[in-house]
């Protein structure tokens, strides 16, 4: 997870990818509490992944190059269908694309780095309700 | 509660419970209203955070609001909690019910779209055969339309369309920007109106009951409001057959109390409310009681467009910006029509930029095409009619109850060929606008969300002439009972593609004058 993160969200420049962000760690605390259905989307996703990998490279997922990711991810680059994928490789991705980035998006360290570019806003707050009662 | 009996027992306190007790305080009827939420602080109840300040960095707490897509983490806690007051649906047909308990209700944090149905909606059973026209027309509820907009303080452009009457408006002259004037141009050659969005300006931070209602209904010294009462049902006098109050629970204790009024009126939500009424097990001779459940389909994001010449940043000043509103352009005219009956609209924006998820690429890749789109979108929401039918209806589900004890709503709807065929006729017409105007098409589908996504559930408690194919009459009345009035959009006959509110307001305000003049002269 923490190498597709990665290659989803890299960092630019200046701003921070998901690995700075943490995003990994974060979603693996979300998923940790999600219905059983995305727990079991990103598992076979993942396996899925290692599988591929080391069917036409001989390696797991973690120790693809960069080149040989991008072979394994080609899914992500079909044109987008408001009907989800059947293939489950291509679902779990394009959860995780979106997961990832907003992961990513949401921290801190995306926010804090936004500021000091102070190019465009990142990030984004908001008025936070407090339970009722 | 004290053994008082008011004039007028009001269950809600939304557009529609609002506007009636704004109504009748003011003719001098002594009105208690209930509402099953609390009465809420807007300064202490919210605080500002940044999203990583969040437990789960804006994703939300998952599986909390399955039925509720509007729902994110800042205002989870404003929808009604579903494990609290639960409600069943056959897992092939979702039905969203997104509810808000709370003095004020819906109108707190509704869009404010607001718009006039027409004599194509009251009267479409005239116009194309189907289902049942209304017992009233548009010149029936024009002047009560007029005295609701300057409340509402309305804003919007006339335009003189027989499919969507003016209002009052606080007149909208702002200019089109350059990518608006390309898309109506294109609009023109087709002879499809193009018109500013309808919107309740409202005061303040608020368009709602809350602040434009219930403040001069409590002044007139005759509305008395009990937060937290939770209604388990309306009660009926076994002597004379009338209503004579109702039975409800304290939200936090739980406590079982009656508070008693000589009529009875229900604001509490479309299907609240008749969920209310089929507890009570009353006013239903008709067996229309339920049924008829109907919304808009809403599609968001039906096509997203490219400006080409705001790619990169490089827009000149007033080429994007702003956004506008079609209304129904199809099926307007007899023997002109398309494969599908009413009709459906657009409310379009510019200057957006497009979901990562319509760019297939990720990594530095994705980036860059976001800072090519970034500010050059065109985006529209689809919103067309559904046709009210039987079978889309909502019961008592016996094996479930709500927190209180209450048993709950079973819903059960489903879109059918029509809204498939109208949504494709959206889609396809708004792309062609879109081409003949000189975009590029990024994205497109014509998949509504569930029923009830658009939070404008209407039906249920229809009115009509004939008390054997309607609850009500035409003044909102029960058939069966006569000091019984339910005012919400459970009462509409058919929705049209405008959002509901101010014609639930309109026909509170009026079914409300009746009330009270019957009060006056004793014939309740």
């Amino acid at each position: 997870m923490k190498k597709l993160s990665a290659i989803l969200m890299p960092a630019l420049g200046k701003i921070p990818g998901a690995t700075e962000a943490r995003a990994p760690e974060f979603l693996d605390f979300l998923l940790g509490q999600s219905p059983a259905d995305r727990q079991q989307l990103y598992r076979a996703g993942l396996d899925q992944l290692n599988v591929k990998a080391k069917k036409q490279f001989n390696q797991s997922f973690a120790e693809v190059d960069a080149s040989q990711a991008d072979t394994l991810l080609a899914p992500l680059r079909e044109p987008w269908t408001h009907e989800p994928p059947k293939d489950p490789l291509a679902r779990f991705l394009r959860a995780a694309k979106q997961d990832v980035r907003t992961a990513t998006v949401n921290s801190r360290e995306y926010s804090v780095a936004g500021a000091a570019t102070a190019r465009r806003s990142f990030g984004s707050g908001g008025f936070y309700w407090y339970p009722l009662g | 509660m004290p053994s008082k009996e008011y004039d007028v027992l009001i269950i809600g306190s939304g557009a529609s419970g609002g506007m009636a007790a704004h109504t009748l305080t003011k003719k001098g009827v002594d009105c208690v209203m209930l509402d099953a939420g609390p009465l809420v602080d807007f300064n202490r109840v919210r605080g500002p955070k940044a999203v990583y300040e969040l437990p789960y960095r804006g994703f939300g707490k998952p599986g909390r609001l399955p039925h509720v897509v509007q729902a994110n983490e800042y205002n989870a806690n404003q929808w009604v909690d579903e494990t609290e007051v639960p409600y069943t649906h056959d897992p092939a047909s979702p039905y969203n019910w997104v509810r808000v308990r709370m003095v004020g209700g819906k109108s707190l944090f509704w869009a404010r779209m607001s718009f006039r149905l027409s004599d194509y909606e009251f009267k479409a059973k005239d116009h194309d055969g189907f289902g049942e026209n209304w017992p009233i027309s548009y010149a029936d509820l024009a002047p009560f339309y007029d005295r609701v907009d300057p409340i509402f303080r309305v804003a919007g452009r006339k335009e003189g369309l027989k499919q969507l009457p003016d209002g009052l408006f606080l007149e909208d002259d702002s200019p089109w920007s350059g990518a608006m004037q390309r898309f109506i141009g294109a609009a023109k050659q087709r002879d499809i109106p193009v018109t500013k969005m309808r919107r309740s300006t409202g005061r303040g931070q608020f368009a709602s009951s809350f602040n434009l209602l219930l403040p001069d209904a409590l002044e007139t010294g005759k509305l008395t409001i009990v937060p937290n009462a939770v209604v388990r049902e309306i009660t009926v006098d076994k002597n004379t057959g009338k209503v004579n109050g109702a039975i409800f629970h304290d939200r936090e204790s739980k406590r079982e109390m009656h508070v008693k009024a000589k009529a009875v009126v229900v604001g509490a939500s479309c299907l609240e409310s008749t969920r209310i009424l089929l507890n009570s097990k009353i006013a239903n001779s008709s067996g229309a009681l339920g049924h008829y459940l109907h919304d808009q389909t809403y599609i968001s994001q039906g096509v997203f467009a490219i400006v080409p010449e705001a790619k990169d940043g490089k827009a000149p000043r007033g080429l994007m910006g702003g956004g506008g509103y079609v209304p129904r352009f199809v099926n307007l005219k007899k023997g002109n029509e398309e494969n599908f009956i009413r009709g459906y609209a657009f409310d379009f924006s510019t200057g957006g930029t497009p979901d990562p998820k319509y760019i297939p690429a990720y990594g530095a890749d994705l980036e860059k095409a976001l800072n090519t789109y970034r500010g050059a979108g065109v985006s529209v929401t689809i919103m067309g009619e559904v046709l009210p039918r039987y079978e889309n209806a909502a019961t008592i589900d016996k094996n479930a109850v709500d927190a209180w004890g209450i048993p709950a709503l079973h819903i059960q709807a489903r879109y059918s060929d029509n809204e498939a065929k109208m949504l494709k006729h959206a889609m396809d017409t708004f792309e062609q606008l879109c081409h003949t105007a000189g975009f590029e098409t990024l994205s497109k589908h014509d998949q509504p969300h569930p029923p009830g996504y658009s939070i404008h559930e209407l039906g249920t408690c229809r009115m009509g002439d004939d008390p054997k194919k309607s609850v009500l009459n035409k003044w909102n009345q029960s058939h069966d009972i006569k000091n019984l009035f339910v005012v919400d959009g459970s009462s509409f006959v058919t929705g049209g593609y405008q959002n509901p509110t101010m014609t639930i307001l309109a026909l509170s305000m009026r079914a409300s004058e009746y009330l009270a003049e019957r009060l006056r002269t004793g014939n309740v």
